[in-house]
This record gives structure tokens, sequence and C-alpha cells, in this order.
């Protein structure tokens, strides 16, 4: 029996303290600090310096004017809108499309199954620059996509709304498609997940006790999905509502999303206070919704 | 048990319509003869010829699987440390804060993470003299970081899915915890560690916004090469870069899907067997 | 020998505010087959783990062969454990599973090892099975590597985890008797724990009761199922008819007692503690109870009406309503034949007999 007193240090207390120090303090010297520096510097105050922010000096040590600005400036408040509008669009547009994707998923046989879940995840593997710039090709005047559009509009409405093309690329329009086509798996795997888990025999005990197929779905299907559905929505609304490629690529640069502000101003303005004010409203802004789904999520566990 | 539904399967159909086309079209749109993206020239190779010839996406990609290479390892250790913590230890000081640390980073958005990432290094230049210059260093850093909490979500989730009985024996039979993580939990939750691995060597070699605010000059992912030609708009020898990425990532994905398969089925086929088996 | 093997002494654990053992003192001799029995919650799981080194006592000590285990780590004890699960390692072979412990004896040489694998393979008849995985085993299969892994280290002491709850009811038989066996041969003092009474009786040579943390009885099979310690262990072990009496006189037959609900005076067993004019409460057996058409000859007996009957086979269980209670009685069917094979019918008026060493005084 080994009785080294560091050994034995080692074996009881010091392997446990290595595992949970080491990611630990990765995580608190490239993850907090930085964080928590975006933070102080979101009331400090701009200056032609190098780096351009001062913090402290005389009073008033803390400098609000970049907050205030938040939520007074018209640029700022309507990027926030735009965000929040598009994330939520795209969220209901990805349950829309993916919901009945999953349940279909999980009626097919087994071997299709395994296929066409492959088939959902396979994007994500890619890269996600490159599925934008898909649309790009697919939106522009001249491709076959929009001149399938052009032609069944011009087709379908009276000669004079005619038009040359289908006004797609660089469109508020063109963000949120192009989200929706880049989430859609976040959507469609979570609710996969929580739809596959449902005990086939409840829904044959609802017909057998006189529903119809589609009194089946919104009494027994849909209330047991709900987990699957906020979670997709939060998986979908997060990420959309801090996009900058999207909107940079195909959005219209008159009506910017927030992340562009944030980029904005950190780079071409050089108002690093101001930018980082802009950053922590975002971060608010989507913890509230975090919270409320935690809050969601603890009440779920505690009623089971 | 399979109950058809018209509307169902015709979602289904549209679904992936939706998801395909896009890729389809540029996949067939890089073998397009004319300048002119959009317009279809007749069939040609040109693009693909130009494309190899080109130095500047050749460096592009080496950096970029340099930096996929070394920050998706070092993220997979650092990760696989912090998910087995989670999923073992239940009780120490500063818990709370740690699986706080290792969520935020998922949710938060990219340009924050990136902004933050090069304050940071900017700042720690001027008080500790390091980094001194920004690029490969800094990137691989920042990949290391926002890559090694998606491996921590996958391991602590596989760890919560494992019998912890398993541990404990060995434990019992004489090992100390750390001859039992390396003789045991690693072997029993290895394929885990393998998915977690090749998710953030894909996420790393993906990453465009963080990259790109730490970033220095002369390093030049090929994301970052790529957002540069994009932002102009559309070329054929975009088309042709893209193809090739996602059919090997594509490809990649199949294969590693289907042996996977198999590998699940044989071990189901075996399992049905030595139950049959007479003791 | 003056000093136990294991001696468990004043053990208690708790969790947060949950007490989950109390104060548990047991001796526990070398060679010993020791079962630890009790429902769901009852602590011996947690027991268990405080001897393998899992969990350290909240409060008393645990002695193995004169050492006191307190701050000794599960990798240092020699106590082995055999998990409910098994707990087999999916990536190793079952050979390597077995041969796993024995890496960390540094004073065996390869070929030692070897050997003593071989013989472990042999001990429970797997040496066929040596190149195979976990999943490509049966249950039953999977036991003995579990079983062979925790014996390869030559412990002192082994602990079994449900050792039977995951085989189904035709192989557990069977592996009972070869656990016994391969106790006898390995000479290893053997701690079961296990909820199920039949599986204790069978496997122990002694077996202690747990409720709620704490041991009700502790004693060989014969004596807990023929002479519990109190209602609990009482009803717990097999099934039992219990009645509230009164003591009267105590004779050299043995105790008058006063049972209302069998509609008058009946003779039991002697208790020492049992004094008369106590409340008490009787306890039968139903097996012990003789189901007879005409009134038997002395001893104690009451006439009741058969309720309900249910046939299974090598005996069937009567309800019989007496006086102020329903009671239930085992009769073995001796006889082949149809319905009038029987002792009694539904309806029948029937005399419910039994002797005074049958009938249980509990004074708790």
């Amino acid at each position: 029996m080994d009785k080294h007193p560091l050994r034995r240090w080692f074996d009881l207390k010091g392997w446990r303290a290595l595992l949970i120090g080491v990611p630990y303090l990765w995580l608190i010297l490239f993850f907090l600090l930085p964080f928590l520096i975006v933070v102080v510097m979101s009331v400090a105050t701009n200056t032609p310096t190098a780096p351009p922010f001062s913090i402290g000096g005389e009073h008033p040590w803390v400098n609000l004017g970049p907050f205030s600005r938040v939520f007074t400036d018209s640029l700022y408040l309507r990027a926030f809108m735009t965000s929040v509008l598009n994330a939520a669009l795209t969220a209901m547009l990805c349950l829309l499309i993916g919901y009945p994707m999953a349940l279909a998923l999980t009626r097919v046989s087994r071997g299709w199954r395994t296929i066409l879940l492959m088939l959902v995840i396979l994007p994500f593997w890619t890269s996600f620059l490159l599925r934008v710039y898909a649309w790009m090709g697919l939106m522009g005047k001249n491709s076959w996509f929009n001149g399938l559009l052009t032609d069944s509009w011009n087709f379908l409405v009276p000669l004079d709304w005619a038009v040359k093309s289908v006004p797609l690329m660089n469109t508020n329009f063109a963000v949120v498609l192009v989200m929706v086509y880049t989430y859609l798996p976040f959507m469609i795997l979570p609710l996969y997940a929580s739809l596959e888990r449902l005990d086939p025999t409840l829904d044959e005990a609802a017909m057998d006790l006189g529903s119809r197929p589609h009194q089946v779905f919104w009494d027994v299907t849909l209330p047991q999905s709900i987990p699957g559905i906020v979670a997709g929505g939060m998986l979908v609304f997060i990420p959309a509502a801090g996009e900058l490629v999207i909107p940079t690529l195909v959005g219209n640069a008159s009506q910017p999303m927030i992340g562009k502000i944030i980029q904005d101003e950190f780079g071409q303005a050089r108002d690093w206070p101001m930018a980082s004010a802009v950053a922590v409203a975002l971060l608010v802004l989507m913890v509230i919704p975090t919270m409320l789904y935690s809050h969601y999520q603890a009440r779920a566990e505690g009623s089971k | 048990m399979t109950r058809r539904s018209t509307f169902l399967i015709t979602m289904l159909c549209f679904g992936f319509a939706f998801l395909y086309i896009p890729i389809l079209s540029m996949i067939v749109y890089s073998f397009n003869g004319s300048r002119l993206a959009t317009v279809w020239g007749g069939f040609s190779t040109k693009w693909y010829v130009s494309l190899f010839q080109n130095q500047q996406v050749w460096d592009a990609l080496i950096l970029s699987l340099q930096i996929a290479l070394i920050s998706a390892s070092i993220a997979t250790i650092l990760g696989t440390m912090a998910g087995i913590t989670l999923a073992r230890f239940t009780k120490f000081r500063g818990r709370t804060l740690f699986s706080g640390l290792v969520i935020a980073p998922l949710v938060m958005p990219e340009v924050i993470t990136g902004i933050s990432m090069l304050v940071f290094f900017i700042l720690m230049a001027d008080w500790v003299g390091w980094p001194g210059s920004r690029g490969f260093t800094t990137i691989t850093l920042a990949h290391i970081t926002f890559c090694m909490v998606f491996v921590t979500t996958i391991v602590q989730a596989r760890m919560l899915q494992a019998d912890r009985a398993i541990e404990e024996a060995a434990m019992d039979l004489g090992s100390r915890p750390w001859q039992v993580m390396f003789d045991v939990t690693l072997p029993v939750i290895f394929p885990a560690i393998l998915s977690g691995w090749l998710l953030a060597f894909t996420i790393s070699l993906d990453d465009v916004v963080i990259s790109s605010f730490v970033t220095g000059p002369g390093n030049t992912t090929l994301p970052l090469l790529v957002w540069s030609k994009v932002k102009l708009g559309v070329t054929p020898d975009i088309n042709a870069l893209a193809t090739l990425m996602v059919v090997t990532v594509g490809l990649g994905v199949l294969a590693a899907g289907i042996i996977l398969t198999r590998a699940e089925s044989r071990r189901l086929r075996e399992e049905r067997l030595a139950f049959r088996a007479n003791d | 020998m003056s000093e136990p093997f294991l001696r468990i002494d004043r053990v208690s654990k708790h969790f947060g505010t949950f007490q989950a053992v109390q104060d548990v003192t047991l001796d526990i001799a070398k060679g010993e087959i020791f079962g630890l029995l009790g429902g769901s919650g009852c602590g011996k799981t947690t027991l268990l783990r405080m001897l393998a080194g899992f969990e350290e006592p909240t409060a008393g000590r645990i002695f193995l062969d004169g050492r006191d285990m307190a701050g000794v780590p599960p990798w240092e004890r020699p106590v082995h454990m055999m998990f409910q699960s098994y707990a087999l390692f999916p990536h190793m072979t079952v050979e390597k599973n077995i041969a796993y412990g024995l890496k960390h004896e540094r004073a065996l040489t390869r070929t030692q090892r070897a050997d003593r694998v071989a013989e472990m393979l042999d001990l429970v008849q797997l040496t066929a099975f040596a190149g195979r995985k976990p999943h490509q085993i049966s249950g039953g299969q999977r036991q003995r590597v579990a079983l062979a892994r925790a014996l390869a280290r030559q412990p002192k002491l082994l602990l079994l985890d449900e050792p039977l709850a995951a085989l189904d009811k035709k192989l557990r038989e069977h592996t009972q008797f070869e656990l016994m066996s391969i106790q006898e041969r390995t000479g290893v003092t053997f701690i079961v724990v296990t909820h199920d009474q039949e599986e204790a009786m069978t496997l122990s040579d002694r077996i202690a009761v747990m409720d709620r943390g704490q041991v009700m009885q502790v004693g060989t099979p014969t004596e807990i199922y023929e002479f519990p310690a109190s209602r609990f262990v009482a009803g717990f072990i097999g099934s039992v008819n219990s009645f509230d009496a009164t003591v009267l006189s105590r004779s050299a037959d043995g105790l008058r007692l006063d049972v209302p609900a069998l509609g008058g005076e009946v003779t039991a067993r002697d208790v020492p503690a049992a004094v008369p004019g106590q409340g008490v409460t009787l306890a039968i057996r139903p097996e012990k109870l003789r189901i007879t058409k005409d009134r038997p000859e002395g001893g104690n007996a009451v006439a009741g009406q058969v309720k309900d009957l249910a046939y299974f086979g090598k005996d069937s269980l009567y309800r019989i309503a007496l006086p102020g209670a329903l009671v239930q009685a085992h009769a073995v069917n001796a006889r082949r034949g149809d319905e009038g094979a029987r002792v009694a019918d539904w309806d029948d008026t029937v005399w419910v007999a039994f002797d005074p060493s049958a009938a249980i005084v509990l004074v708790d």
C-alpha cells in the first residue's frame, strides 16, 4: 500500500482539483475576463487615444452616456426592434416548417429515418458562410430561381404590376428567409427528440376513445411536444437575434440588425464604449428569454 | 408503426427541397462556363482549374487546417475535463459560476465574443506585452475557448447517461481516481469525445466572425478569404470552392454515419444472439 | 475467536437531514454468508457502500480483521463488490474484466496473473467465453463475470448488491446454489444485500432485517421466520395472521391469552417478557393453521366459515371468517382429484386449529 503523502494527496484531492481547475481557469481568463472588460468599457468615456477609451479619472467616474443613447437614439431602438422581430419571425417560420417535418420523421420506417435524420444534420456540418452564399446565388437578379419567381408573379398579376425581376437581395425579407434556412435544423432536431419520445399507444388510446387523427394531434401530440417547441424556439431565436453574417451579405444596409450596429460602432466609429453598451443591452435582452426558459424547465421538472 | 399522412409527406419533401435546392444549384453553377456566375454558359471545369492554381486559397486552407487541428485538440482536452467535472462532481466551490461559464459562450452572440476577445488581447498587449501581435496564436486561443464548451456539452450529456457503477467498480478493484479515468471513463465515452473533437474541428474551420476580430495582418483563414470575396458578390470560383468544401464534408459525414449505423446494428445483433444463448 | 472478523460499531450515515443508516451494530464472522434484508430505502445499500468505502460513516467505526477502515479509500480496501448492474467494463473482454483488479497486485508475475484469471474463468465456467465482450454474453454469464472479477483479487470480504435481481426467475434459483457453492469453495466472507426474502433465506447463514436505517433483528433464517422479534419482522418475512390479545396467565403449557377476534381464550408459546394483564400481539403463520371439518381434540380450535379459496396447485389458500377476523390458512393439496378432494369448499363451516407452539406472542 502506497503511503507517500504527496501521492496520497494527489489521489484523494489533487487529481480532482486539477480536473476542475484547468478548464475553470481557462474560461475565467479567456472568457469571463474579456467579457468583464466589455462590461466595464460600457461605462467608460470614448477618447481619441489608443485604446480609445478611459475610465475613472475625474468625477463622474462612470459615464452612462452610451446607455442613455441606447434607449433614446432611434438608430439603436430601430435596430433592436428589427433584430427581435426578425428573430421571432424566423423562429415562427422554422416552427411551421420544422414541426410537420419532425412529425413526419417519427412516422417513417426505421431505415428511412436514419437517412433522413442524417440529411437534416448534414447542412449543419457544412460551412455556414457557404450556405448563406448559396442563397445569394439563388436570389440574384439573373438567377434561374429569381427568373422562376418573376415569371410566376407576372403570370398571376395584372400587366401593370409586372416586374423585370423580383427584388430579393438586400431586403429584410432575404435576411429572414436565409435565417430560416440556416437555423431550420436547430428547430427540427429538438422537436424530433421530443416527438420521438412520445408513446404511440397514447395516440391509439385517444383514437380508441373516439378522437379523429386531427383531434389526436391537438389533444395529445401537440401538448406533449411543448418542451421541444420551446427548446427549438430558443435555439433559433438566440443566434438569430445576434446575427451578423446574414444581414451583412443579403440584408438591407438601411435597416441594420443589432449585430451590425455593434460591429460598426466598434470598427468604423471606433466608439468602443458605445459598442459595449449596445452589446450589454443585447445580452440583457437575450437573458430574459433564457431565464424564462429555465424557469419553465424548472417548473416542468418540478411538476413531474 | 408507420402512419402515413399525405400532408406530412408533402411537408417533408418540401422541407428537404428547401434545405438542398440552394446547395445543389450552387454545385451545378460551379460547372458553369460563363463569367457571369448566375447565367448558364455551358459546362466547364475551368473554375476548378483556376482554383487549384490559386496560391492564396491554398495558403488560407493550410492556415485554417492548422488552426482547426490545434484548437480542436486542445478544446477537446479542456472540454472533456470540464464535462467530466460537471457530470461527476456535484459539489465544489464555484460550481454555479463554472456551469454558467460553460453555457455562456454557446448563447453569446459571436460579435460580442469577438469584440471582447479582441479588446482583451489589445489590453493584455498593453499591460503585460503579450500577445505581441495578433494572428495565429490569438485566433487559436479564441477558437479553443468557444469550441471547448461544445465538447463539454457533448461529454457532459454522455457522462450523465453512463453507468456510474462502472467507475466505482474500477475503484473498488484497486484503481486510483486518475487510473479509473484513463482505464474506464475515457474509453467508455470515447465516441462522445471523438464527436466532440469533430464538432470543434468543424466549428473552428467554419468560423468567420470571431476570427475576423482577433486576426492580424497576413493571417487570412479560408473562411476569412471567402468572406472578403463573398461580400463583393457571387463569383464562379467561389462556387467551385464551396462545392469542393460541401462535397468533402458531406461525404465525410455520410461515411461516419454509415460506419456508426453499421456498428450499432452489429452490436444489437450480437446482443440478441447473446440473449438467446443458453447459460 | 474473541474479535469478530467484521465489526460494524454504532455506524450512522446522514445525507443532510435524511438519516439513511442509524446506529447500526453488527458482528460478522469469517466465512459467513450474511444477508442484509429490507425494503427499498431501508439503508442496506448505504451500509454496503460504507463497507466498500464509497461513503464515509457520519458516526461510528468499521473494523475489518482488526483494522479500522476510517479514511481508507475504496482502492485500498481488501473489500470487493459485485454491483447490482454488474458494472462490467463494456470495452474489455471477459478475460480483461477479470484481470483488471490484478494489475494493481505488483507482487504477481505475469504467469501468476494469467493462472489466476484462468482459475477464475474455470470457477465460473466461462473459459469458453474469455474473448467475448460483455454485450456478447447473456445476463447470467455477465453475473458470473462480475463475480469472478470481484473474487480474482481474493478479497477478505465480498459485497453482493442484489446479486440475482437482474436475472429471470428460472435462472435465479440455479444461480443461488451456484453462489453458495462458490462461497464454500473460496471461503470468502459474503455480505448479500437483497429485498427478496426468499433469496435472503436460502443464501444466508444469518440475516439482518433492516427498516428505516435500523437493524430490526439479526438471526439465522429459521430464527427470523419462526421467532420474529417484532411485528415488523413477522410481517416482512412471509405472511402472517395477527390479532390483538391480552395475557391472562402463565401455565405449564404456555401463555393463556384472551383473543377477542378468535372469540375466546387460546394457549400460546411462552415468552419471558410477557406479564399477565399486558396487551400483546398474537401472530400465526398461514401454513401453521389446520383446517378440519370436525372439531379436533385438544389444542386451540375456532369455528369459522370459508369465504374464499384460491387453488395454487401444490397448495390452496383459504380465507376463513372467524368470530372477529378474517384469517388466511394454507393447506397442502395432498390428494389428487377435482373439487371433491378439497379440504373444504365455499361457505363450508370448518374448524381452524393450531398448536400452542405455532402461536407467536409479540410484546412490542
